[in-house]
């Protein structure tokens, strides 16, 4: 056996994702809008699927709905579909109990930026 | 698409080691030249005669080895063959068996050895492994998250089971199946004989998936001999063959799918496979299916078009060893293991040695079909690779 540690210290380029992990970094939503469907992404997509390139950044209120959810040893994760976007979005739940439905973006409480809800009453409020 | 020559890629060597957790000091170097030389046995032809090794391995995180193929090119003897490296996550075995069996039918090869292997149990932590998983979706805005496969994979599942109005007992149905099958497999990592008690009482992981119902990271290597027929020694004339392949891949992202509990990727695959092959999924009479997880095997046999009512050919027994057609007779992921990059490699092997009569005696099927499907796919089949493979009349 030839035991070994190596710490690997990555700087990882957000490139043209820049302006959604900026918004993430202060709890903003940031989607983009296919300029031939108007569907909108969010996380933004590069190619939007009706096969669209080009596209426009637009903000979010960063509530959603969790419609899919799932609780184990690495914490609480769900589908949401966040107000405005057309698909469901993968997100990490933090403080939601069973029967709680809806959530807020928040800044993440972890070392990477990632989707993270926090249970509110409902999208409208 | 062409169909393909049915008498053209020839599966002369089939081998495998046995997938399990190492602790016998023992490297993937070796378990890799173990299942080679077994297979070019098989074979039975010289190492000089290979023309191509295509290698896969799903990460080099796992071996501390970046440019595997040089370096098993020079540890199984076979200096200064054309080498690839294949990776598509866990569809890595299947997408290398697809190259190596290109390079047969381009002309470009007369025999190519395929060599799938992974140190999945032994060089890093459970952790560790479960962390970098994590990057196998879009490592920025899902893998971030710390989101887990088994985590997408349930994710996926429910909304498939919600569909189908399936629940636990068709998660413990499979799990013990499968676990069964193992049971008679020497090579296999989890034979294990659990009671569906045990099953629903083991820990949670990413609900509703418990410990039970996933499959186990593993170490192991599996290796493949392809060759032109027209280059095959006599004695391997009638050996099985491979009579079609496909693959896709689907969005990235769960969410972005039309329908995230449908396995849409393996089905495009499969009607490529299935066109390439002339044949339906009907005409199918055993299949290796990626069973990561128990529900991930009902959701890949409906893709496949394996089944139209799932529920109902799990209950009446259609996937079990005697059924219409056989499902992970080697015991698949959950029984057998996941050294990832040999997982693929590994399933074509078995459907090959069970379509000529040679597989462990107890699974070994008492009539061999005429044709048989390997199946993987990669993170939450992201990306999808089916293999089938004809009776070449060995049997």
């Amino acid at each position: 056996m030839i035991p070994y540690q190596m710490r690997l210290n990555y700087t990882l380029r957000s490139g043209w994702l820049a302006p959604f992990f900026d918004a993430l970094d202060k709890g903003d939503a940031l989607g983009r809008r296919c300029t031939a469907c108007e569907a909108v992404s969010y996380p933004p997509l590069r190619v939007c699927p009706c096969g669209e390139r080009d596209g426009e950044w637009v903000r979010l209120s960063g509530r959603a709905e969790v419609l899919w959810r799932t609780t184990g040893a690495d914490g609480a994760f769900a589908l949401a579909r966040f107000l405005g976007a057309a698909r469901m979005a993968t997100v990490r739940l933090n403080g939601f109990t069973e029967g709680t439905r809806f959530g807020q973006l928040t800044t993440a409480d972890q070392e990477l930026p990632h989707l993270c809800l926090v249970p509110v009453e409902d999208v409208s409020t | 698409m062409t169909s393909i020559d049915d008498s053209k890629v020839i599966v002369t060597g089939a081998a495998q080691t046995r997938f399990n957790r190492r602790k016998d000091n023992s490297s993937f170097r070796d378990w890799a030249a173990e299942a080679f030389n077994a297979a070019l046995e098989m074979a039975g032809i010289d190492r000089a005669e290979i023309d191509a090794l295509f290698v896969a391995s799903e990460s080099d995180f796992f071996s501390l080895q970046l440019n595997p193929v040089a370096l098993f090119a020079s540890e199984l003897g076979l200096h200064g063959v054309a080498g690839t490296r294949c990776e598509a996550g866990g569809a890595s075995g299947q997408v290398a068996v697809q190259s190596a069996a290109q390079a047969v039918l381009s002309g470009q090869a007369r025999h190519v050895a395929v060599i799938g292997v992974d140190p999945s149990a032994s060089s890093l932590s459970g952790d560790m492994i479960r962390t970098l998983y994590g990057f196998s979706f879009d490592a920025m805005t899902d893998g971030f998250s710390g989101v887990t496969a088994t985590a997408l994979y349930a994710l996926s599942w429910q909304i498939f089971a919600a569909e189908h109005g399936f629940g636990d007992d068709e998660l413990a149905c499979v799990t013990l199946q499968n676990r069964a099958n193992a049971c008679a497999n020497p090579d296999a990592h989890l034979p294990r004989t659990d009671t569906a008690d045990e099953i629903a009482e083991s820990p949670m992981i990413a609900s509703p998936y418990r410990r039970l119902h996933c499959s186990p990271l593993s170490d192991g290597a599996a290796a493949l001999i392809l060759s032109d027929a027209a280059y095959v020694p006599a004695a391997r004339e009638r050996a099985s063959r491979i009579a079609g392949m496909g693959a896709a891949t689907d969005h990235m992202h769960l969410g972005v799918r039309d329908d995230p509990g449908m396995f849409s990727a393996k089905r495009k695959a499969m009607q490529h496979a299935c066109r390439h092959a002339g044949i339906a999924p009907g005409d199918l009479g055993l299949a290796e299916i990626y069973d990561s997880f128990a529900g991930a095997q009902l959701q890949g046999l409906a893709a496949l078009g394996l089944t139209d009512a799932p529920g109902a050919d799990l209950e009446n027994g259609a996937f079990s060893p005697n059924g219409r057609c056989p499902v992970n007779l080697s015991g698949g992921l959950m029984g057998q293991g996941a050294p990832v990059g040999a997982i693929g490699v590994a399933q074509v092997a078995a459907c090959a040695r069970m379509l000529e009569g040679t597989y462990h005696e107890e699974l070994q099927p008492s009539s061999p079909p005429a044709y048989a499907l390997a199946d993987t796919h990669g993170a939450v089949c992201t990306t999808a690779a089916v293999t089938i493979l004809q009776n070449g009349g060995a049997a």
